[in-house]
């Protein structure tokens, strides 16, 4: 278990932005901006933030289906980040992504089978057609759907049953990671639970790794082993996921776990609700990003960010407070 | 105190290929004065569709029949020139979007002054100082400025503060929210929710709240009416719905969801998915998807049976 399979150091990635008639470059959207951590083989880090904090930019940059700016990005040893075109088309057999609209991430044109066996052809798995259309069969049922369904299209399908075949396609190259972005966001309370308990099982059969990228915080709590929080494209704090959420450090996470609706109506808590809207990526504050809506802000939060430390035993928290 | 709202059998039947399909059937609750009722269900179960025929924005070939009493008046009966009087002033409504509810092209002032201007017979010059204090009473920083600003310069909760602003305008006595924070992130949505309270308690506005947010629901609703599939399931005060839910669906929907506290345990969810409006099944519309499903359940659907005061299931388990 102690074996890390992916690490990342330091990834940014910054969006121009351009203007006029020459397309001149006037600024950047700092959308990740430096952001390091390790996952371990088998376990899931949960990656949660509001929106415009970098999450989903975060999670495609370490797949490389955008470029990051600067960072290293290594899996089982390798730096991905300077493997040239071929090779990197190879080594993404080993990590893949699950979307978080199962409506838009199915080819409307394309069979269930097509779907499935489109990884199989490009990785050049599995012999023959009728070897794949096996596989197609055996992950139809092992992601929980009927066999004959290869046959069908994405219409005749629910959202959660085209999630589950979001699922199967992933899974249809053997990856070791699989980074699963907003993967329930999109589905009904009663079907969200069955998607859960099946990425579980599948973790535990397949020996998988997950990112697993959510606002949902009770989500996130629920399948992961650690969890990152992001603000602004930055890190706020990383720790075992209990932990999180029983002791949390950094004020933005107190803030933004005071925030969830609890479905108990006896549920007496403190709320703390934020003043102000989210900062624009592209012209962050200075300092700590969150000093301008945080609580506890001191003079020192505006000039400096925080440094990244271990305040507590695999606890990691960048925040002034404490200094 | 009294009934603001009253809906009785209230069914709404939709077109599709020639054919009619029951996207609502016998639907009936109420909501008193200064009470917030939850109306809770999944994608497709008939939520939007009653806010809607209740503020009358249903248009043939979908056809509704039942009751739908206002103070006593049937809504439904209603000539459009009295519904007009009625709309957008005593009974309002904020929908989830408040990026496509919100019209582009006109500054924030206006479209919030036209219905002061409309209703409540203010001067422009009235209803523009109006507008100013509605916009500072939603918390709009700059509301000087931002009265004449459009839409796409704010940001998304800025923009569902102006949908309560408008909403708010005429001070309405009941207010329809359609899933009011579901766009908005968690920070920005403990904003507004504090907001709609707020605004509820001074105005004393009965709110019908729509969501699929079990958390949303026992923060702010006095009672709750579960839908499934077209039809109420279980209805009673929130407390007893959370801490005994009776229906299994309403036992179902609360055991599926992850907690943010206590031991991680397996989640327990509800085999199966929601039927669609051309496979409605025979007899109690969850039976498939129900382990305690019984014959008759396959047959028959069942009549609501109270099971303590005000708090009432629709499920043959509870038939003597």
């Amino acid at each position: 278990m102690a074996e890390a399979l992916l690490q990342v150091e330091d990834l940014k990635k910054y969006f121009p932005i351009r203007r006029g008639v020459f397309q001149r470059t006037v600024g950047h959207v700092r959308a990740v901006d430096g952001i390091s951590f390790t996952v371990q083989k088998g376990e899931t880090l949960g990656v949660v933030g509001e929106s415009g904090c970098g999450k989903s930019t975060m999670g495609r940059s370490i797949l490389r289906l955008i470029e990051p700016t600067s960072g290293v990005v290594n899996f089982e040893g390798r730096n991905i980040v300077r493997l040239r075109k071929g090779q990197m088309q190879a080594m993404r057999r080993q990590m893949q992504l699950v979307f978080q609209d199962p409506y838009a991430s199915l080819n409307p044109r394309f069979s269930i089978a097509q779907t499935l066996m489109e990884p199989m052809i490009i990785h050049n798995l599995y012999g023959s057609r009728e070897e794949r259309l096996d596989r197609v069969r055996r992950l139809l049922e092992r992601v929980g759907l009927d066999a004959d369904y290869a046959r069908r299209y994405p219409h005749e399908f629910s959202g959660g049953q085209r999630q589950r075949i979001g699922i199967a396609r992933a899974l249809a190259v053997d990856p070791k990671l699989i980074i699963l972005d907003e993967p329930v966001a999109a589905l009904d309370v009663s079907v969200q639970s069955q998607v859960l308990n099946l990425l579980e099982d599948l973790q535990e059969e397949l020996g998988l790794t997950y990112i697993f990228i959510a606002h949902d915080l009770s989500v996130v709590r629920h399948i992961s082993d650690r969890i990152l929080v992001l603000y602004l494209g930055r890190m706020m704090e990383l720790v075992e996921a209990e932990e999180l959420f029983a002791d949390p450090l950094h004020p933005y996470t107190q803030a933004l776990l005071s925030a969830v609706p609890v479905p108990d109506p006896d549920a007496k808590r403190e709320r703390i609700i934020l003043q102000g809207d989210l900062p624009s990526p592209a012209n962050p504050p200075s300092g700590c990003p969150f000093h301008t809506r945080c609580p506890v802000a001191k003079p020192v939060c505006r000039e400096r960010a925080p440094q990244w430390k271990e305040i507590k035993p695999k606890h990691y928290v960048a925040c002034h407070a404490y200094a | 105190m009294g009934n603001i709202l009253e809906v009785e059998n209230l069914n709404i039947q939709f077109r599709l290929d020639e054919k009619y399909y029951t996207a609502v059937q016998d639907v009936s609750f109420s909501i008193r004065e200064g009470e917030t009722l939850g109306l809770v269900g999944e994608s497709g179960c008939g939520k939007s569709v009653t806010s809607l025929s209740i503020m009358r924005l249903l248009q043939p070939p979908t056809q509704i029949s039942g009751q739908i009493r206002y103070k006593g008046k049937n809504l439904l009966d209603l000539p459009e020139k009295q519904m007009r009087s009625i709309r957008g002033n005593e009974i309002s409504m904020i929908f989830q979007e408040p990026m496509t509810s919100l019209n582009p092209v006109h500054r924030i002032g206006t479209q919030i002054s036209e219905s002061l201007i409309l209703h409540k017979d203010l001067s422009g010059k009235q209803a523009r100082q109006e507008t100013i204090r509605l916009l500072q009473s939603v918390g709009i920083p700059r509301p000087e400025q931002i009265v004449d600003e459009f839409p796409h310069q704010l940001s998304g909760g800025m923009r569902q503060r102006v949908m309560i602003a408008i909403a708010m305008a005429c001070k309405p006595q009941l207010l329809i929210a359609d899933e009011p924070t579901t766009a908005l992130d968690v920070t920005i949505q403990a904003q507004i929710l504090d907001l709609m309270r707020k605004v509820a308690r001074e105005n004393r506005t009965s709110i019908l709240l729509i969501t699929h947010d079990l958390g949303v629901v026992a923060e702010m609703c006095d009672r709750v009416a579960v839908m499934y599939a077209g039809r109420i399931v279980e209805e009673g005060p929130v407390r007893q719905i959370f801490r005994n839910p009776q229906h299994p669906y309403t036992q179902g929907l609360l055991a599926s969801l992850p907690k943010v506290d206590g031991p991680r345990t397996r989640l327990q969810p509800i085999e199966g998915n929601v039927p669609s409006l051309k496979n409605m099944p025979q007899g109690c519309r969850f039976a498939p998807r129900c382990r305690r499903a019984m014959d008759v359940c396959r047959q028959r659907d069942a009549d609501f049976h109270l099971v303590e005061d005000a708090h009432r299931v629709r499920c043959w388990l509870h038939a003597e």
